[in-house]
């Protein structure tokens, strides 16, 4: 009997060594699931991060870039009017009536268009307001302004004018990457045509850009690394989930597809 | 000597800790604790020197586990309302701990030791604690587990009833003597309570971080 009790006894001390190891078990998994929960936490942070500074930069560039577009235009445009303006009205001969009322008029005329020029302007300095009326809107503006160049022949379909749906952190990206893509072709594509689609479909944002110009191997400027300001749109379609495809090849043009989950 | 065991010292230290620590905290929890610490030390006294003096003293046990039971179910109950609202759950659990009770006082006499209702708690514990860590897991915020007091607190209450369980189940089966008026039961027991005071010590020390950190 007495031999019988040790047994009970050495079996309950052994059980209760195994009862207390269980929970050892189970603090070690808690700490282990713990700080896996706490790196994944601190990376969303850094991500976060990460993106808001993206953002930031974004809307610097786009700022950037409006500022140059007014530059550009104030001097190519504004001012040449405004000069034209000032030599037409030093030219004119009061004592030759007819002459100078023909060359008042001309000044009215360079007058007025100086001031539509500068209405237009103003609307471009609203560079956020652009993203704020709509992705459809900003990217119809931007078409303007290139169109406005006159230097190439465009083909626009841009669906998205009509669309309700915003996000406005997507849009003043993609408004850059268009804006990416444009400088690339009037830097480098020596294009004379330019096909610009934009639509929404089945949730996702379609934006495709092709030109007739030079043209590029696409390996060649991976490998280079270097390549055209293409890394940074590489890096911001990744950032908002996107997936880009390009075409070319050297002499044969240049087409880029973007496709992004949108809104 | 017998006044002082490893428990009643365990006892000792971990009341002096939660009267300068936890005593001053704002919620109730700390108050709680207190108290409930300093009747198990006046329980512990009281039981050794009945005991001396050759009297039983089992009943005592009986009525202290009603302060045990209202203690670390009111603790579980405070460490598990940050993540979900438990009343319902927690009213189950008190209410079998309370009919397991009531059955013991109608078939037993008071005189022998309520290992039914220890038992019965002693896994009803286990599982709340169990309900915490899953609470805790799902819980798509991380904690510093470190310097959690809650955590540590909830971790010495598992270590304690879970690690109990073999002996509540065996208890009376096994009465091996290992040194004078030294059972293995009783050896378990300082064991447990060694575990359970040093965790709930450290969760002490852990609060009195928060608080230093939040002054």
């Amino acid at each position: 009997m007495q031999n019988e009790t040790t047994k009970i006894a050495f079996l309950v001390a052994i059980a209760t060594l195994v009862f207390l190891l269980v929970p050892a078990f189970l603090i070690l998994y808690i700490r282990s699931y713990n700080r896996h929960k706490k790196n994944h936490f601190l990376e969303k942070q850094n991500m976060q991060q990460k993106f808001e500074s993206e953002m930031l930069q974004t809307r610097v560039e786009v700022q950037d870039q409006t500022m140059q577009s007014i530059a550009t235009e104030l001097h190519d445009n504004v001012g040449q009017l405004l000069s034209l303006t000032t030599l037409t009205l030093n030219s004119v001969n009061l004592d030759d009536g007819e002459k100078a009322k023909k060359k008042i008029d001309n000044s009215l005329s360079l007058v007025n268009k100086s001031i539509k020029e500068l209405r237009e302007l103003a609307k471009l300095l609203h560079g956020e307001q652009l993203v704020e009326n709509g992705i459809g809107h900003a990217i119809h503006q931007e078409i303007n302004w290139l169109n406005k160049a006159g230097t190439y022949e465009l083909k626009v379909n841009n669906q998205l004018v009509d669309v309700q749906v915003t996000s406005p952190d997507k849009d003043l990206i993609i408004l850059r990457l268009l804006q990416e893509i444009i400088n690339n072709i009037i830097k480098h594509a020596q294009a004379k045509h330019i096909q610009i689609d934009s639509y929404l479909e089945k949730n996702a944002l379609h934006l495709k850009v092709t030109d007739n110009g030079v043209g590029f191997d696409p390996n060649e400027i991976k490998a280079k690394k270097s390549g055209m300001g293409l890394n940074s749109i590489y890096k911001r379609i990744e950032m908002i989930n996107g997936e880009l495809a390009l075409n070319s090849a050297p002499g044969e043009g240049t087409s880029i597809s973007i496709e992004i989950p949108y809104p | 000597m017998r006044y002082l065991t490893p428990i009643s010292i365990a006892e000792i230290i971990c009341l002096i800790a939660a009267i300068t620590i936890m005593w001053k905290d704002k919620n109730a929890f700390g108050k709680v604790i207190t108290c409930y610490l300093a009747i198990a030390l006046v329980t512990e006294e009281i039981a050794a020197y009945l005991a001396i003096r050759g009297i039983h003293n089992l009943w005592l046990f009986n009525i202290y586990i009603i302060f045990e039971i209202s203690t670390i179910l009111y603790g579980l109950y405070h460490c598990i309302r940050r993540y979900t609202n438990p009343k319902s759950i927690f009213i189950i659990g008190l209410g079998i701990i309370v009919l397991t009770y009531i059955f013991f006082l109608i078939t037993q006499p008071f005189t022998n030791l309520n290992t039914i209702t220890i038992s019965v708690m002693s896994v009803i514990f286990t599982l709340y604690c169990l309900y915490y860590y899953y609470l805790l897991l799902k819980d798509e915020n991380f904690i510093e587990i470190k310097t959690h007091a809650e955590f540590w607190w909830v971790t010495g209450v598992l270590f304690f009833y879970f690690g109990s369980t073999m002996s509540n189940i065996f208890d009376g089966l096994f009465k091996v003597r290992l040194m004078g008026f030294i059972t293995l039961k009783f050896l378990i027991y300082i064991l447990l309570n060694v575990i359970l005071y040093s965790f709930w010590l450290y969760s002490f020390i852990c609060r009195m971080k928060q608080q230093k950190l939040h002054s």
